[in-house]
């Protein structure tokens, strides 16, 4: 009787079938009754912590089932939708801002580190360049929007960016695109977005202060290519350089927080063949201008903007065309995504160049990460001095040297030359 | 519709445009109603809701009207006294120009008011003869087709681009579906895409061709050319669509002969319709020659303009008619402006100068090539100009930003004794067969198997049971009947003007 009534205790309790309640039952009583050594195979599910309990181990088990859905996801569509589709609060985080130091702000966002000074290049350009003719179609840009084009209504100053520089840079992109092709094909089936906007989403913070990243910017042009460039410097390369870490919340920044859709977007969807990003070309926006930082008394201030500006639109950047193709914060990037950015208000540039090198920042999945993106960047440069009537004084041939050096930056394939050598 | 004033900046004073929806597309959602932003326009007070209308000001006292008589009034007391007439008092003045409370002048006394009015060609002007009232305007004489030259270059093989054709499927589904974050782009931002995207890829073509170094887009320019056909002042002023500028002018097309046998051509009159009809009549005008662009340009030739018709909702687009009419006047009014820059006014031209025209609305393309052959335009005799249109040619036919999935589910039932329904998806059919009555063979139960009804083939043959679905994708996502003629068309009009390899 003392068995039978074990069996109806383990059916009763477990909703075991009738066949395996009974097995149970049977070597439970043998195992009790002959007292012989633990069995090789577990018999029993494993001991896991609740779904819905209101605990962290719970949560954890929950976080974790959610991670192991985005694993499974058989395609990169359907990773981005799992990951974002669930909509917190977060923080919006915007490149062009006049916020104090955000530059390092920015740096502890994206675990980045800021090197003054661009990577030295991969290889010279092979064939000499013509420089006349791209200065003369730089200036021919320049002069157009400046002098020569007669608009239906001329646009207060506060508006020049938008109505001038904006379709100046168009145009010089353009026209630089086409003469540097015949030397770098992979400008020519290249791709040219006019102001589409790009969006990431990313977590990163410790338990206390948790927050998600929404970044939310427009650059003026960005060129995406079909294949990815190369890296600069190796994957784990370890820059001894440390990132900044701030104490404060980032509400502190000021950042404020917001709660609406999630998307992760390079310029284009995913079915896009030309997925991988070559150069961005970002304009600041009349209120952040020199001459308005001066006057408030904020000259050091001027090249923080242009750093915040590139760290965040190129992270957000290379972070989407990582997303886009599966790596996420779980999955790591194993190879670095590359990316130029050019900031500009018009007359003065600055150059930036981005390596992605890790995407794992969320406090679990950054306990043991070595890794951390880089960014090399310049102080910014005036094109030219001023424009006197279709007059353009003073210039700058290097500037315009370094635009091209960006743009005749090539996918490693294209380069037999250097495997070679 | 009143007359309203065009002074030289170009800026438009008054409303008195000719449709509804050119005004309502022109003026943008700014003037919704005062529903929409919360003040009433300033026309309510005038004419609108009788809610929101100004009360009328008081008429003036019966002692105003009396001549001789001096009328007394409480302007001195500062208040109002019973028995005493209202005062009249002079209109305020700022005495200086405040730009937000600028109110013009009445039209007759502009400082460019005229008697003689001129009618003005704007951007959204739809003629209502479309293009046989713009060939009388511009005294042209029309040619079906597109001339020898730049037919030749379509068809050169040598001119393609690499995959050609899938990088222009590339660039559709890019405009069409890829580049913004909707599920379905709008015409607004999808056109211009597509223009661009086509442009940037012409320009590619630099290695076999570099004279197209030597050209330069521009947005924004302001036109405005002006003529006098048979005593009617005419002008054409506007902003529209992307210029395509060229260091060397393009080679007449028409040859000398072509040019003289025109003058036997007789235009078309469309009487008892004015040909100025749907042009916007001005009282108010400056009579001048710009080509947009100053003395100096290093571009000065125009090569092509790309015109486009953005707007989402199909009544507020051009039907392609009043594009083609658009097309030409925008290129005549471009090749006019140069001709009187480089050769004065009212003559024949030794250089024939060529504007060619491109015009979309992101999926029916128009070409367009003009020659303009002389300035004497006041006559309807004489030597004519020309222009060839190659009109609706689609680049595709349509395209799904969607996979169209049907399900098809074959469900055959007993309605009676010998009368069958079939139906496959959402077509049924009633069919009367002699049916053979079997046995089921694995659910023991009778089954009827009649033969095939004529339209329908027999998918299975145990036809009693409603068989579940699979869906089929009946059409995937991307462009449907793509046609690459266009797009070489395209490509020839650009690099027509470009000395050969």
């Amino acid at each position: 009787m003392a068995a039978a009534r074990c069996w109806k205790l383990v059916s009763r309790g477990r909703g075991l079938s009738l066949h395996t309640a009974a097995e149970a039952a049977s070597t439970a009583t043998e195992s009790t009754s002959t007292d012989v050594a633990t069995t090789p195979v577990a018999r029993y599910p494993p001991i896991v912590a609740s779904l819905t309990a209101k605990s962290k181990a719970a949560r954890l088990r929950r976080v974790e089932r959610w991670q192991a859905t985005v694993h499974a996801a058989q395609s990169v569509d359907e990773k981005l939708r799992i990951l974002t589709k669930m909509q917190f609060m977060k923080y919006m985080v915007y490149p062009q801002t006049f916020a104090l130091n955000a530059d390092r702000w920015y740096q502890g966002f994206t675990k980045t580190v800021y090197l003054s000074g661009l990577p030295s290049p991969p290889v010279e350009p092979e064939a000499p360049l013509d420089l006349g003719a791209l200065r003369d179609a730089a200036c021919d840009s320049l002069l157009q929007e400046h002098f020569y084009l007669r608009r239906r209504r001329r646009a207060p100053l506060r508006e020049e960016p938008e109505t001038v520089v904006s379709p100046f840079l168009d145009q010089l992109v353009v026209a630089l695109m086409g003469l540097l092709s015949p030397q770098n094909p992979v400008l020519a089936s290249a791709s040219v977005d006019f102001k589409r906007p790009v969006h990431f989403y990313w977590l990163r913070g410790e338990e206390i202060i948790p927050g998600g990243h929404r970044k939310y910017d427009k650059p003026n042009n960005q060129i995406r290519i079909p294949k990815q460039l190369p890296e600069f410097v190796p994957l784990d390369y370890s820059v001894p350089v440390e990132i900044p870490v701030m104490k404060c919340k980032p509400d502190k920044l000021p950042l404020f927080k917001r709660q609406y859709e999630n998307s992760i977007f390079i310029g284009s969807k995913t079915a896009d063949p030309c997925c991988y990003g070559h150069t961005q070309f970002h304009l600041l926006p009349d209120k952040l201008k020199r001459e308005k930082l001066l006057k408030q008394n904020r000259a050091d201030q001027i090249e923080v903007v242009f750093r915040a500006n590139a760290i965040a639109s190129l992270f957000a950047w290379t972070g989407a065309q990582a997303m886009y193709q599966g790596f996420w914060s779980e999955a790591d990037v194993t190879r670095p995504f590359v990316s130029q950015g050019v900031i500009t208000d018009g007359k003065y540039f600055s150059f930036f160049c981005y390596q992605l090198n890790t995407l794992a920042l969320t406090a679990q999945a950054d306990q043991n990460n070595p890794r951390k993106n880089v960014c090399w960047g310049t102080q910014s440069k005036p094109l030219y001095e001023t424009i006197e009537g279709n007059n353009v004084k003073g210039f700058n041939d290097d500037v315009l040297l370094q635009m091209v050096h960006f743009l005749l930056n090539k996918p490693r394939e294209d380069r037999p030359q250097v495997l070679e050598s | 519709m009143a007359a309203s004033g065009y002074s030289s900046r170009g800026t438009l004073i008054g409303m008195a445009l000719a449709s509804r929806p050119a005004q309502r597309a022109f003026l943008g959602s700014g003037q919704l109603g005062f529903g929409a932003c919360g003040i009433p326009r300033r026309e309510a007070y005038e004419w609108g809701v009788r809610s929101t209308r100004k009360p009328e000001p008081p008429p003036l006292d019966r002692v105003y009207e009396i001549p001789g008589l001096e009328p007394i009034t409480y302007a001195g007391k500062m208040h109002f006294v019973p028995g005493l007439a209202r005062p009249v008092f002079p209109p305020w003045d700022r005495g200086w120009k405040h730009p937000r409370y600028h109110r013009s002048p009445p039209i007759h006394e502009q400082p460019l008011y005229k008697e003689e009015p001129c009618y003005i060609f704007h951007q959204r002007c739809r003629l209502l003869e479309g293009v046989k009232q713009a060939l009388w305007l511009t005294k042209t004489k029309l040619i079906e087709g597109l001339p020898e030259k730049v037919s030749s270059l379509v068809d050169e093989q040598q001119n393609h681009i690499e995959n050609q054709d899938e990088r222009v499927l590339n660039i559709i589904s890019h405009a069409r579906l890829w580049h913004s974050m909707e599920d379905i782009p709008k015409r607004e931002t999808y056109c211009p895409i597509i223009v661009d995207s086509l442009l940037q890829l012409c320009k590619s073509q630099i290695l076999k061709y570099p004279s197209v170094a030597r050209r330069i887009c521009a947005k924004n320019h302001s036109l405005s050319a002006a003529w006098t056909r048979e005593s009617v002042l005419l002008q054409v002023r506007g902003t529209s669509g992307i210029r395509l500028s060229a260091k060397d002018p393009l080679p007449p097309i028409a040859s000398r002969e072509e040019v003289e046998a025109t003058r036997n051509h007789v235009l078309e009159t469309f009487y008892p319709i004015s040909p100025t009809i749907d042009l916007q009549e001005c009282h108010v005008y400056d009579l001048k020659d710009d080509t947009g662009f100053q003395e100096g340009y290093p571009y000065p030739y125009p090569h092509t303009l790309y015109l486009m018709e953005t707007a989402d909702l199909q009544p507020h687009r051009f039907h392609p008619e009043q594009l083609r009419a658009k097309m030409i006047l925008f290129a005549f009014g471009s090749a006019l402006a140069q001709a009187r820059l480089l050769y004065g006014d009212s003559k024949v031209l030794e250089q024939p100068i060529v504007v060619q025209s491109v015009g979309t609305d992101g999926r029916v393309f128009q070409f367009l090539v003009l020659q303009l052959n002389t300035t004497d335009l006041a006559s309807n005799e004489g030597i004519k100009n020309l222009v060839w249109v190659d009109s609706d040619q689609l680049l595709y036919r349509h395209f799904w930003c969607r996979p169209v999935i049907k399900k098809k589910v074959v469900v055959n039932l007993i309605t009676a004794p010998g009368m069958l329904l079939w139906s496959v998806g959402h077509h049924f059919v009633l069919q009367r067969q002699p049916c053979h009555p079997t046995h089921h063979p694995t659910l023991d139960l009778p089954a009827f198997i009649p033969a095939a009804p004529p339209q329908l083939p027999v998918l299975f043959s145990e036809a009693f049971w409603p068989i579940p679905a699979l869906p089929c994708v009946r059409e995937p996502v991307g462009p449907v009947d793509f046609q690459p003629e266009t797009f070489r068309k395209f490509l020839a009009l650009y690099l027509h003007g470009c000395p050969e390899p």
